[in-house]
């Protein structure tokens, strides 16, 4: 356990508090890794996907022989390692082709688990979409639609939605967004179920938008597709542990940090502190110092400036 | 102007309406997808209801949130995040408390205040009519270090009169 590991140096133990459980948390980070067996379509998919959650994502690049739903122990360790509370498996097996693995852990112990097996013939990467994309880090809207995600019952639609909203939105910490920033959209649609067999297909969609001026106060929205395309399939799901999603949807008392007076952040971030100083008595200046002005002197100094003063006022009187 | 541009269509009907999050920058849109047969390919469909989803979402979010001019561009303020996402790691544990800091609680001290701390290193000379530092620097002296009268004049009467002294009390000594 990396937690109970005492901090020998001022750095190592800041290290160890960046990643202490915390009252306001920060940004979830996600870790992007692969089955030791990966097909091409899955392993773009990954890259796409680390695409659109970069900043807060990690990458490993070499193989992993995994199975998240038979062991997730490696998966908890390179949970407590890296510090990521989220993680994105790509595998891709004779029996479960091309499958995408979405999974969150809890105080690092796997909280949930979605399997989502992708259709090749659909995919389509980002870089075949010849169009603009959009900057990196920005804040994505998000709309889900079809009734599959509106059910009422946790099933494998509602989790694979509170899934990917958290896949796709990156720092929720700033109160405050430009109206510039409002560049592109993700479309995560579910089909209509036809049968009880077939479980219905969720595309998630990429659009950049654009604005146009429509002569009321809200401009038009028009959109256009950036990529990557992709169509998935649920497959197995892990359900999170009742006491344990219980701990995890914990409110705590008191949520709001006291916001510190007098200190505020600037346009470029950085910390302006505003003080408070008293009014500069230039009397008390430390001009040269010299041996000649020592303290005692200073003093003797005083003494005979109060003499005077008391001679003064008995003439007045 | 009305005349020459059209004004370009910015509702949204749906039958359902859509639900928001606008801390998450999230629209539910609870309607399901038109039917395959309808209208055009899946793409057309997806992207028709992506941008009704997009425009019922920008609508919400200009119309409803307060909005701030500032010379980095306009800024939305986004109410906190309603939907339920669990957290990362368990929150933490208040630290336990020190033994003084229990034995204040049950004795129901408190901390002093600046003002109580300053309270007794300042000390009104009545005479003077000023604050002075009780101690330190330019502070009181302490009495019996050095007596304030440590020097005294002598006149001629008070040495004559000290000698006299001296001399009865050889006197005495002698008888």
């Amino acid at each position: 356990m990396l937690r109970q590991v005492k901090p020998r140096n001022a750095r190592s133990k800041r290290a160890l508090e960046k990643r202490a459980p915390k009252v306001v948390e920060n940004p979830k980070t996600a870790l992007f890794l692969r089955y030791t067996t990966c097909s091409e379509v899955c392993q773009n998919a990954l890259s796409d996907l680390y695409a659109l959650r970069t900043p807060l994502a990690k990458r490993f690049t070499k193989k992993n022989d995994i199975h998240p739903f038979t062991d997730p122990a490696s998966l908890e360790f390179f949970s407590e390692r890296n510090d990521c509370s989220m993680f994105v498996f790509a595998s891709s097996s004779k029996k479960r082709p091309h499958t995408l693995t979405l999974g969150r852990t809890f105080g690092h112990k796997i909280l949930d688990m979605i399997e989502l097996s992708l259709e090749p013939e659909s995919y389509r990467q980002m870089s075949q979409f010849k169009t603009r994309k959009p900057a990196i880090g920005l804040r994505p809207m998000l709309v889900f639609s079809g009734t599959a995600f509106d059910s009422p019952t946790a099933n494998e639609y509602t989790m694979a939605k509170s899934m990917l909203t958290e896949l796709f939105t990156g720092d929720t910490s700033g109160d405050k967004i430009d109206v510039e920033g409002l560049q592109y959209l993700i479309n995560i649609s579910a089909d209509e179920p036809a049968g009880d067999e077939v479980k219905p297909a969720i595309h998630v969609r990429v659009y950049m938008i654009s604005t146009k001026r429509s002569g009321h106060k809200v401009p038009r929205v028009e959109v256009e597709e950036v990529g990557p395309r992709m169509d998935f399939r649920p497959g197995r799901i892990q359900e999170p542990q009742e006491d344990m999603w219980k701990e995890a949807l914990k409110k705590p008392k008191a949520g709001e940090e006291r916001t510190k007076k007098n200190v505020s952040t600037d346009l470029m971030g950085d910390k302006l502190g505003r003080i408070h100083l008293g009014r500069q008595d230039l009397g008390d200046l430390q001009t040269r110092k010299m041996k000649g002005l020592k303290r005692s002197r200073d003093m003797q100094d005083e003494d005979t400036a109060m003499a005077e003063d008391d001679t003064a006022k008995k003439s007045k009187n | 102007m009305a005349a020459t541009k059209p004004k370009l269509d910015i509702s949204v009907d749906k039958p359902t309406p859509y639900t928001f999050d606008l801390g998450l920058l999230l629209a539910n849109d609870p309607n399901p997808l038109p039917p395959s047969t309808s209208s055009g390919d899946l793409e057309e469909r997806l992207a028709a209801t992506a941008r009704d989803g997009a425009q019922a979402l920008i609508n919400q979010m200009l119309t409803t949130l307060p909005l701030s001019s500032t010379p980095a561009g306009v800024l939305l303020t986004l109410p906190q995040v309603s939907t339920r996402l669990p957290r990362e790691k368990p929150i933490p544990a208040q630290k336990e408390k020190t033994k003084w800091q229990q034995f204040a609680d049950r004795k129901g001290i408190k901390p002093k205040t600046r003002e109580q701390r300053r309270e007794k290193s300042r000390t009104f000379n009545e005479d003077k009519g000023e604050w002075e530092k009780t101690w330190g620097y330019k502070g009181k002296r302490k009495e019996g270090v050095v007596p304030d009268d440590w020097v005294t004049e002598v006149t001629e009467k008070s040495e004559r009169e000290a000698e006299d002294k001296q001399k009865q009390k050889k006197k005495k000594r002698k008888v």
